[in-house]
């Protein structure tokens, strides 16, 4: 199989690079140097999300996946010069989840139970993020060269990462391939479920949670527990893009992306409860028998491609298919489409479509199905068989005179959005996304 | 699987034989609307997916790494 991939890699960059050759020589002559990005452009992103569902990977597969999530980002772009831009995204993105409330259900409030979120400290968390990207043109505009650095920070886990890409238009910019690699290097900080601490360099079912709760069903409750040594996570992307204009009203692009993954996989805090191991409680919540594990690796792949047809004055049909497989099983589908309706010059409709499926991981069995003899062995319904469908509508203003101002800056547009997501599951959510790009005079 | 990899690198180099479309005719091709790439209001959209969902890449957007998703 990695012979295999190896040769289609090799073969997409010799064609890459045969193209490239073949229509240099037509793009040689000097042509008007326009700058790159004329002004800053700033723009704030902000979502509101909301989902729920009764699976939750956190209670071994049954319980409450109810969460919002707040967001809010900023994007500002910086001309350096007439070939360089200065990119930085800063974002903050706060969440309470019901589901990960319940690392700790037992916090004397009210009986615990996987359907009700609990008090604890888990039940909210905010992620933080700072990208900085940097790219230059070349004088014709033919040549892209990009890097970037980031790093994000949440309670329990911490990333840096660095990429960088190439790209290169050629036949009078109707062709571009690129090239793009990025490297996260991530770390957990481990939480587990609570009632599994005490079974390692604890005292065990003498802890004072089994000694000031009753335990029902299995009273002799005794998990399989020993903390991941390796917390460490790293991805390596690499990804290739060819794009081609294919009519004055029609262009479309394909991309094919690589991913190894190594290390953690696993979510420290999602339990699993086995079909081999007589049940335990405490009030209605289900004692773990020990939480999920996942091989240390996996290599995954996703081909995709988009079609867009400008139709005419007032619609633009946008397509988007993407085939992804990786070596835990999985094979997905996703296909969409968004038709654009300009009803005015300032105004623009956005409805939209959504599918999705997915099969299941190697790994992945319901709560009390998975077996204790297993090696790998999880009950995270995101890793089980699903197809889901996605309903979208939106709407946005845009002013190319930019004549509203706030201070210096002149609102170019705004765009508003909503997608309702179900899966044939339990499991659906809701978004509404906001965007407002703004120009410096 | 690599069969439908190897036909779609067959596709893209006849994309590349189809008509040059000069600067001057690129009005419609340069509609916002008609960019090769999701809308940047719709990165938080991405996101939600990229977590919840197993399937990542190929579309421009995160392929991995950096947030405990899968």
């Amino acid at each position: 199989m990695k012979n295999q991939l190896k040769n289609i890699i090799l073969f997409i960059c010799v064609f890459a690079f045969a193209k490239v050759s073949a229509q240099t020589s037509q793009d040689s002559t000097k042509v008007y140097k326009k700058r790159v990005l004329e002004t800053t452009e700033v723009d704030f992103l902000s979502s509101y999300y909301t989902q729920s569902g009764d699976n939750a990977a956190v209670s071994g597969g049954i319980g409450t996946e109810a969460l919002t999530d707040v967001t809010g980002t900023i994007v500002v772009a910086i001309p350096l010069n007439d070939d360089d831009v200065l990119t930085i995204d800063a974002g903050v993105s706060a969440y309470t989840s019901a589901s990960s409330s319940n690392v700790g259900p037992f916090d004397g409030a009210q009986p615990a139970d996987p359907f009700v979120a609990s008090s604890g400290a888990s039940s909210s968390d905010v992620w933080t993020n700072l990208t900085a990207s940097y790219s230059h043109s070349s004088d014709d505009r033919n040549d892209l060269w990009s890097a970037k650095l980031s790093v994000s920070a949440e309670y329990d886990y911490f990333s840096l990462g660095a990429g960088g890409g190439y790209t290169k238009l050629f036949n009078e910019k109707n062709t571009e391939v690129s090239v793009n690699g990025n490297v996260y290097i991530d770390t957990w900080s481990a939480i587990y479920p609570t009632e599994l601490r005490p079974f390692f360099g604890g005292n065990g079912i003498n802890n004072s949670l089994f000694t000031q709760n009753t335990i029902t069903g299995n009273a002799n409750y005794n998990p399989i527990f020993t903390p991941f040594a390796n917390e460490g996570r790293n991805s390596y992307s690499l990804g290739f893009g060819f794009s081609q204009i294919l009519h004055k009203n029609v262009q479309g692009s394909l991309a094919l992306d690589f991913v190894q993954q190594q290390g953690l996989l696993s979510t420290p805090f999602q339990r699993v409860y086995f079909a081999d191991v007589a049940d335990s409680f405490i009030d209605n919540f289900q004692l773990a028998d020990a939480v999920e594990r996942l091989p240390d690796a996996r290599f995954k792949v996703a081909v995709g491609g988009r079609l867009n047809w400008y139709l005419n004055e007032t619609f633009t049909v946008r397509t988007f298919y993407r085939y992804y497989f990786d070596d835990w099983g999985i094979n997905s589908h996703t296909a969409s489409i968004e038709v654009p309706i300009k009803l005015t010059d300032k105004f623009t409709l956005y409805p939209s479509y959504r599918f999705y499926n997915q099969t299941a991981a190697d790994y992945f069995a319901p709560a009390n199905e998975n077996l204790s003899t297993s090696d790998f062995y999880t009950s995270d319904y995101d890793l089980s068989e699903y197809s889901a469908n996605q309903f979208g509508f939106g709407v946005s203003y845009t002013d190319i005179f930019t004549k509203a101002h706030i201070w210096k800056f002149g609102l170019k547009s705004v765009d508003l959005k909503f997608y309702q997501y179900d899966r044939d599951t339990t499991f659906s959510s809701s978004i509404i996304t906001a965007g407002f790009k703004f120009v410096v005079d | 699987m690599i069969k439908k990899i190897i036909m779609l690198a067959m596709v893209t180099s006849f994309f590349s034989s189809c008509v040059v479309v000069k600067e001057y005719e690129k009005v419609n091709i340069n509609d916002p609307d008609m960019a090769l790439s999701e809308k940047k209001c719709d990165r938080n959209l991405s996101t939600a997916h990229s977590y919840r969902e197993a399937a990542v890449g190929a579309n421009g957007g995160k392929t991995g790494g950096g947030c405990g998703c899968n």
